[in-house]
């Protein structure tokens, strides 16, 4: 400092072009674009950003490294709003080499560009995927991902409630209905369950369940289905329990909601197969009151539902798709990994292998010791293959969650909310210049 | 205080300073970061609201570009008439939280200002505070109060019989005005409490001596004197009351009566992440320059002309 003192006039200047170097240095700093692409495989040393939330993923990235691939991975921790910041990120050209993404997105990244194509490179890996996985990281006959976990749905219930109320664990959804008013009626401040208006995965599994899909692939156009039969027969079902006031409709994941679920005012929650651990971490108060039953089944069918799983997939700005398209395999489909990945990851496989792993009937002690994931492979199972994941994926959640908030207040009705969000859907299919069959 | 140091400054050689380059290597890095993150931006924005992406068929031909659309997006925004309604809610938002806010700051300034308030550094430090914390840090503490089953406020309430919903559709938008007023009260009371002090001591003596109270001293010297203080932070808190965003969207995830276009902003950003169309995005955030701009002009003319008119009396 005392150099530049000699003179004030002297100090200002450099001072001044100090300053002015130091923000063009911040300034090239940020469009430097992405520092992680490393370089290509031929040379033997690459390196690939990883970005991904399942936890658990920085052992096994730590585990990849000490393999002598000659590709190193970085990880980053995907938390809050990381998960809308990926498009942005990509198109800048700074975004990591690979992400985890819900597949519900997939289709309009493989549409935007956003992904690579890594066909070539995992294609091999096919025959130990489940077949409906497979399917939701492929378009168009290329694949464009690697399936992380899917979300076969259950339900969990309160065994202690069921028992004091003398009620049957319901299998059908006009046994749930019952159950409902009785839970009710025996005690005012009880209800079966929560209707988030937010929580669109807790619809998506009963419209599967139902067999149908927010969209679907005819000829070369789009169908959009989010207000058909299926969907109002769920929307019918729904109706009647919030008409009746026999549910709660707090938003899900709010200290509410917990708050709500500690203190007994809940009854049974059906949701995914990585639901359960969340459940026992934020409601230990309850522990051993809980057990998860098959989701109850419409009338005349065996079905299951699902609300959706993740893919592991390579980004457009990835030098090296091949060092990248090598990690992610191995880091899905190895052997090495399926017990963290279920144990520590809490994710219910997509692959063969992991659907065999002795970490997947483990006996969990919140919910009595009772070995909850029998459950949900046999869900997976019965799941039907109807689902078909479309462009928009999140207009057509933001028109169904802006719309179901009217619904719980009393403004509009499912039915009239299904339609609503269908119109939405398919303006912008339309302005963006997509086909679509009416 | 200035005559003082004027005597004892020495005038300074700047060797120099004659340069003609100097100046302008002095407003280089303002310049630069002015140009680089606000001027080209908006730019970029208004050249992106012009185009928008086509695909065809099922869209994984990889022919989807970017093509020029004219007044599209802009059409699109406005015939939205969601959006159209979110400015309407800032605006209501606007008409009471602006000046309720703005008269607790100029009632507590007031009151600090006279000789009633004991202990005056302490509460001025407790009014202020709130500023202190970040907004979505605000919002995230009020939320805890907002929820029954856990806020001690709500019940409270409950236990004598009142029944507080404070995050129903038609209260939401008063959930978040209290926060507005909790966060920014303190700001603006600390800059009209800062042109009260500037106000000479001299003619609240005059006016003792002419039998003027202090009820009368606030109203007939000191308000007109830090009118135009009032008028200012006024304006900035009605700019903000546009751009209201980060409260609402904390608010968001834990109710469902915070659609995601709530305000015009929560709007601008659900266009572009959720709905992932960055270009009718831009024409949204165009169309709310454009309103803040407008809004801004007026009230600035009104208080010109006020202020001009003050002057003449």
């Amino acid at each position: 400092m005392k150099f530049y003192l000699a003179g004030p006039t002297r100090s200002r200047i450099t001072m001044g072009v100090i300053a002015s170097a130091s923000a063009l240095a911040l300034l090239a700093g940020c469009s430097a674009g992405p520092a992680s692409t490393g370089g290509d495989s031929a040379s033997g040393a690459s390196t690939v950003d990883f970005w991904g939330w399942v936890p658990g993923l920085e052992d096994l990235v730590d585990q990849y490294n000490k393999l002598d691939t000659g590709t190193t991975v970085t990880f980053h921790r995907m938390t809050g709003d990381d998960g809308t910041k990926v498009k942005a990120a990509v198109d800048a050209g700074a975004g990591p080499d690979v992400v985890q993404l819900s597949t519900h997105d997939l289709p309009d990244y493989v549409i935007a560009g956003r992904v690579q194509d890594i066909t070539e490179f995992v294609s091999d890996d096919e025959s130990n995927y489940t077949p409906s996985s497979w399917a939701s990281v492929s378009f168009d006959g290329q694949v464009y991902g690697v399936p992380q976990g899917i979300g076969p749905a259950g339900m969990m219930y309160r065994t202690d409630m069921f028992e004091k109320y003398g009620i049957t664990v319901p299998t059908t959804w006009d046994e749930y209905l019952d159950a409902a008013r009785t839970i009710h009626a025996a005690d005012p401040n009880v209800y079966i369950a929560n209707m988030s208006p937010s929580e669109v995965g807790q619809w998506m599994q009963e419209v599967q369940q139902a067999e149908s899909s927010w969209y679907g692939v005819d000829g070369d156009a789009w169908d959009v289905g989010i207000n058909d039969e299926g969907s109002q027969l769920v929307a019918k079902r729904w109706q009647t329990l919030l008409d009746e006031g026999l549910v709660t409709t707090d938003t899900m994941w709010t200290p509410e909601y917990w708050a709500n679920v500690n203190a007994g005012k809940i009854a049974t929650i059906s949701y995914a197969a990585w639901f359960p651990s969340l459940l026992a971490s934020n409601a230990e108060s309850t522990s051993g009151l809980w057990k998860i039953a098959a989701l109850p089944v419409n009338e005349g069918s065996t079905n299951a539902g699902d609300s959706g799983g993740a893919a592991d997939v390579v980004l457009k700005g990835a030098a090296d798709p091949e060092a990248a398209a090598e990690f992610i395999s191995w880091l899905n489909g190895s052997d090495d990994t399926q017990e963290t990945m279920i144990s520590v990851g809490g994710i219910f496989p997509s692959t063969k292998n992991g659907l065999a792993s002795p970490a997947l009937t483990s006996a969990v002690p919140f919910y009595g010791d009772q070995v909850v994931n029998e459950v949900f492979i046999d869900a997976a199972e019965n799941t039907p293959a109807t689902w078909v994941d479309g462009p928009n994926y999140g207009t057509a959640q933001t028109a169904l969650t802006d719309e179901f908030a009217k619904v719980i207040n009393g403004q509009t009705t499912f039915l009239e909310a299904l339609d609503a969000a269908q119109a939405a859907t398919v303006d912008d299919l339309k302005s963006r210049g997509l086909s679509v069959n009416e | 205080m200035s005559s003082a140091t004027r005597t004892i400054s020495r005038p300074r050689r700047f060797t120099g300073a004659g340069a003609r380059w100097v100046p302008y290597a002095f407003i280089v890095p303002f310049s630069a970061l002015f140009i680089l993150f606000l001027i080209a931006p908006i730019f970029v924005a208004i050249g992106s609201s012009l185009f928008t992406v086509k695909s065809s068929g099922l869209g994984f031909g990889g022919d989807s570009a970017a093509v020029f659309a004219g007044v599209e997006n802009y059409v699109r925004a406005l015939t939205n008439s969601d959006f159209i309604a979110s400015f309407g809610r800032v605006l209501l938002f606007g008409v009471v939280q602006v000046p309720v806010m703005m008269i607790l700051a100029g009632g507590l300034a007031l009151l600090f200002d006279s000789s009633l308030v004991k202990a005056k550094r302490l509460f001025q430090f407790a009014v202020f505070l709130p500023y202190a914390v970040p907004g979505v840090i605000a919002a995230l503490l009020w939320g805890f109060l907002y929820q029954p089953a856990v806020s001690p406020v709500i019940q409270f309430l409950a236990s004598i019989g009142i029944e507080a919903n404070l995050l129903a559709p038609g209260t939401v938008l008063w959930a978040i005005a209290n926060i507005s007023i909790w966060s920014y009260t303190g700001i603006n009371m600390i800059i009209l409490f800062a042109a009260l002090q500037s106000v000479p001591r001299e003619m609240y003596e005059a006016a003792r001596l002419d039998g003027a109270d202090e009820l009368r001293i606030a109203w007939s010297i000191k308000i007109p004197m830090i009118w135009p203080a009032f008028l200012l932070t006024t304006l900035s808190s009605i700019i903000g009351t546009l751009q209201l965003f980060s409260e609402p969207a904390v608010l968001k995830t834990i109710t469902p009566n915070i659609s995601s276009d709530f305000t015009p902003n929560m709007a601008v950003f659900s266009a572009a992440t959720l709905g992932n169309n960055a270009n009718l995005s831009s024409a949204m955030a165009v169309i709310l320059g454009v309103a803040t701009l407008v809004v801004s002009l007026v009230i600035m003319r009104v208080t010109n002309r006020r202020n001009g008119a003050s002057r003449d009396a």
